[in-house]
C-alpha cells in the first residue's frame, strides 16, 4: 500500500507492505509517482545496486537517495526493480537490486521536479500488521 | 508547551521538560492563527532544538515559520562550543548557503515593459523572458552546455566561492564586496567533500534547481524608507533582478553525507535526539569540525552558483538588446539563508544556524559593505510569483534579540500536491500574463506548486517583522518576469 502524503514544506507518503523487499520496492515507486506524472514502467537498461547500513532506515534513505541519484545525475529512471535485503545483525543489513530503466525524459515522463534528499525525520520502519510499514518525508 | 506573549508581535516558550533553554518566536495575529491550525507543529520543533546541547537562550524562529524536518524553517538557533554546543547538518538544510542576490539596474520599468504589463504579446518583454529562460537553465538532466568546469576548477570554487568566478572573469570585483561574506566562507576543506558530490557539482555550476527557487525581473513599487533606499540605491520604478538558487546537488550531497556522520557522533556522544534529522555533532569534535570543512565548500559553490547565474543574466539583458553600459545591473546584496556561522553575540563567539533564516546585521557593523554600515544591511524577503517581495534593513533590534537574523520568505501555507489540487481547471500562466507578469518555467507542475495561494501574504510576514524590531521595511518590488526551473 503506498499512501502519498503532503506537507506544507515537503513532500512524502506512508507503505506498508508485507517483506522488507516490497517495502522498499513501494519506496521506489512512490518515489517515481513524485518525480514524474506519468512514472515509466519497464526497461531495457539495466543497473546494480549494492547497498548497505547500520539499520532499516538508514538503508531505506540511503535506497532512495541512490535512486534519486539515479534519475537526476545519471538521467536513468529506474522503472523496475529485484532486490534483496539481507539482514546480517541488528547493526548490518545488506542491499542487492538490479534495477530496470529507461533514459529520463523529462516532457515524456510529466518531470515533477527535483528532490533533494529523503530525510531521516519522523522515520521509523516497523513491524506492521501486515508486514512493514514506514513513512518517508522528502524535501523538495 | 505553554505560551507567553511577551509584547506586541514578540512570544515566548518556557523551558519545560528536556529543554535547555526557553525559545521565542515572532507572529502577528494571522500567524497565530496558522501556527494554531498545525497544532503547534512547527513551534514544538523549535522547543526539539531547544534540547540540544549547548544551546544559548533562546531558541528562535522567525515570522516565516513553517513545518519542516528536524529543524522548523524560519529556525535560529546559537551554539557555544565552550558549553558543549553542537553543530547540525540537518539544522543548516540540505541545500547549504542557498540564498538570495537582488541585483539593481539604471533601468525604468518602462524600458523593459514599455506598455506597464497591458500588452502580453510585448516583443521587448517576451524577447527578454525567453533569452533568461534560456540562458539560466534549471540543471535537471542537463548541466550547462556553455560552461565546462573541470574537477579541479570546483575545487577551486569550493575554496574561493564567487571570487573563483570573478577571477576568470563571469562577473566584476565589486560584485564581490557586496556579497555576505565577500562570497567565500573561510575554513572550507574540499578533501571533506565526497567523491559523490563533486560528481553532483560538475555539470550544475550556474543552474536554477526547481521548487521554490527562481530568477524574477521586477520593478521598485514603493519605497518605505528613504534614507536605507538611498544608501542602497533604490529607487521607484528602477528595474531590479532577483536570484533564489543554493549549492544545488553538490550541498545536497554534503548534507546527507555528514547527517549520517553526525548520527554516529551523537551516538558516540550520548546526544540524545527527538528527532533523526537533528542530528548534531559536537562543534569541536572530529565530526563536527569535518562538517563546518565541508559545509564552508558547499557554501562557497553556492555563492559560485549566484555568481555564474548573474554573469548570465546580464549576457542575457545584452543578448535581448539592453545595452550593457545601460542596465549595469549592480549587485545589492546576496545574502544566505541556510547556514551555520561563527559570530560573536553579547561578547561571545556562538555558531548561528539559519535555517530558511537571513542575516540581518544592524547598522554599524564592520562586516558590512561601508555604503550600507550607517542603516545595516540589505534583507532580502521574496514573496510569492504573483504578489511582491521586499528589501528590509538589518537592525539594532535583530541584533541584541535574534543573533542578528530576520524573516527569509513569505513562507508555504499550502502543501505541493494540495497546491496543484487547487490549480487544476485554471490556467496560472494567463491568471499571471493578466496580472502583466510572463512565465517562463520548465513544466506545469513548477507553476501550480508555487502558485501566489500556496504562500501566505509576503506582507504579513514583513509587517511583523518590521512591527518586531528584527528588520526594517525599505522597499517592495513587483515581479514582471519569472523564470522557473
Amino acid at each position: 500500500m503506498i499512501r502519498m502524503l503532503d506537507h506544507t514544506a515537503d513532500v512524502g507518503f506512508e507503505l506498508e507492505a508485507p517483506t522488507l523487499e516490497a517495502l522498499f520496492e513501494g519506496a521506489r515507486q512512490a518515489l517515481l509517482m513524485t518525480l514524474f506524472e506519468e512514472p515509466p514502467k519497464g526497461g531495457e537498461e539495466e543497473r546494480l545496486v549494492r547497498l548497505s547500513g547500520p539499520d532499516r532506515e538508514t538503508l531505506l534513505v540511503r535506497w532512495i537517495n541512490e535512486l534519486l541519484f539515479f534519475v537526476q545525475e545519471e538521467s536513468f529512471v529506474p522503472a523496475g526493480a529485484e532486490l534483496r535485503i539481507r539482514e546480517q545483525s541488528e547493526e548490518a543489513l545488506s542491499l542487492e537490486a538490479r534495477l530496470l530503466g529507461v533514459p529520463l525524459d523529462l516532457e515524456g515522463h510529466g518531470w515533477q521536479g527535483e528532490i533533494k534528499s529523503a530525510t531521516f525525520h519522523g522515520l521509523d520502519v516497523t513491524p506492521g500488521k501486515d508486514g512493514w510499514q514506514t513513512r518517508v518525508i522528502l524535501d523538495v | 508547551m505553554n505560551i507567553e506573549h511577551v509584547s506586541g508581535f514578540k512570544y515566548r516558550i518556557p523551558k519545560e521538560g528536556k529543554m535547555r533553554v526557553d525559545a521565542a518566536f515572532y507572529a502577528s495575529e494571522g500567524i497565530l492563527e496558522d501556527l494554531k491550525s498545525e497544532d503547534y507543529a512547527s513551534l514544538r520543533q523549535i522547543c526539539n532544538v531547544a534540547m540540544l546541547p549547548g544551546v544559548v537562550e533562546p531558541a528562535l524562529s522567525m515570522p516565516d515559520i513553517h513545518w519542516g524536518y528536524g529543524f522548523p524553517i524560519g529556525g535560529v538557533a546559537a551554539f557555544d562550543s565552550e558549553e558543549g554546543g553542537v553543530v547540525s547538518p540537518g539544522g543548516v538544510g540540505f541545500d547549504i548557503n542557498c540564498g538570495v542576490r537582488l541585483l539593481v539596474s539604471e533601468m525604468g520599468r518602462k524600458e523593459v515593459d514599455p506598455s506597464e504589463g497591458r500588452l502580453v504579446e510585448d516583443p521587448q518583454k517576451n524577447r527578454l523572458a525567453d533569452t533568461l529562460y534560456k540562458s539560466v537553465p534549471s540543471g535537471v538532466g542537463k548541466g550547462r552546455k556553455d560552461t565546462a568546469f573541470s574537477r579541479v576548477d570546483i575545487e577551486e570554487v569550493l575554496l574561493y566561492g564567487a571570487c573563483a568566478l570573478v577571477r576568470r572573469g563571469y562577473g566584476e570585483p565589486e560584485d564581490l564586496e557586496n556579497i555576505e561574506s565577500k562570497g567565500r566562507l573561510p575554513g572550507a576543506d574540499p578533501k571533506e567533500v565526497s567523491e559523490r558530490a563533486y560528481q553532483r557539482g560538475v555539470s550544475q555550476l550556474g543552474t536554477l534547481g526547481s521548487g521554490n527557487h527562481f530568477l524574477e525581473v521586477q520593478y521598485i513599487d514603493e519605497i518605505y524608507d528613504e534614507e536605507a533606499a538611498r544608501a542602497y540605491g533604490l529607487e521607484e520604478g528602477l528595474v531590479t533582478v532577483l536570484i533564489h538558487s543554493g549549492s544545488r546537488g553538490l550541498g545536497h550531497q554534503v548534507c546527507q553525507d555528514y547527517v549520517e556522520r553526525c548520527m554516529d557522533a551523537a551516538k558516540r556522544c550520548g546526544i540524545e535526539l527527538e528527532d533523526r534529522q537533528l542530528a548534531a555533532a559536537p562543534i569541536r569534535s572530529s565530526e563536527g569540525e569535518a562538517y563546518l570543512r565541508a559545509m564552508a565548500a558547499a557554501a562557497n559553490f553556492a555563492f559560485a552558483n549566484r555568481q555564474l547565474i548573474t554573469h548570465s543574466t546580464r549576457q542575457a539583458f545584452a543578448s535581448a538588446g539592453f545595452d550593457p553600459g545601460d542596465h549595469h545591473l549592480r549587485v545589492l546584496y546576496d545574502l544566505a539563508h541556510n547556514n551555520a556561522k561563527f559570530e560573536e553575540h553579547d561578547d561571545r563567539e556562538v555558531l548561528v544556524h539559519r535555517k530558511g533564516a537571513t542575516r540581518a546585521f544592524g547598522p554599524g557593523n564592520e562586516e558590512l559593505p561601508e555604503r550600507y554600515r550607517s542603516v545595516g544591511q540589505p534583507v532580502l524577503v521574496p514573496g510569492d510569483m504573483g504578489r511582491y517581495s521586499y528589501v528590509l534593513a538589518g537592525t539594532e533590534g535583530a541584533m541584541s534579540e535574534t543573533f542578528g537574523s530576520s524573516a527569509h520568505g513569505a513562507g508555504r501555507k499550502m502543501g505541493r500536491r494540495a497546491a496543484k489540487k487547487a490549480a487544476k481547471g485554471r490556467n496560472l500562466r494567463r491568471e499571471l500574463e493578466d496580472k502583466g507578469i510572463l512565465i517562463r518555467a520548465a513544466n506545469r507542475a513548477t507553476v501550480d506548486e508555487e502558485m501566489s495561494e500556496a504562500y501566505k501574504d509576503a506582507s504579513e510576514v514583513v509587517d511583523t517583522t518590521d512591527g518586531a524590531g528584527i528588520g526594517k521595511k525599505v522597499a517592495r518590488l513587483r515581479p514582471l518576469i519569472v523564470v522557473k526551473g
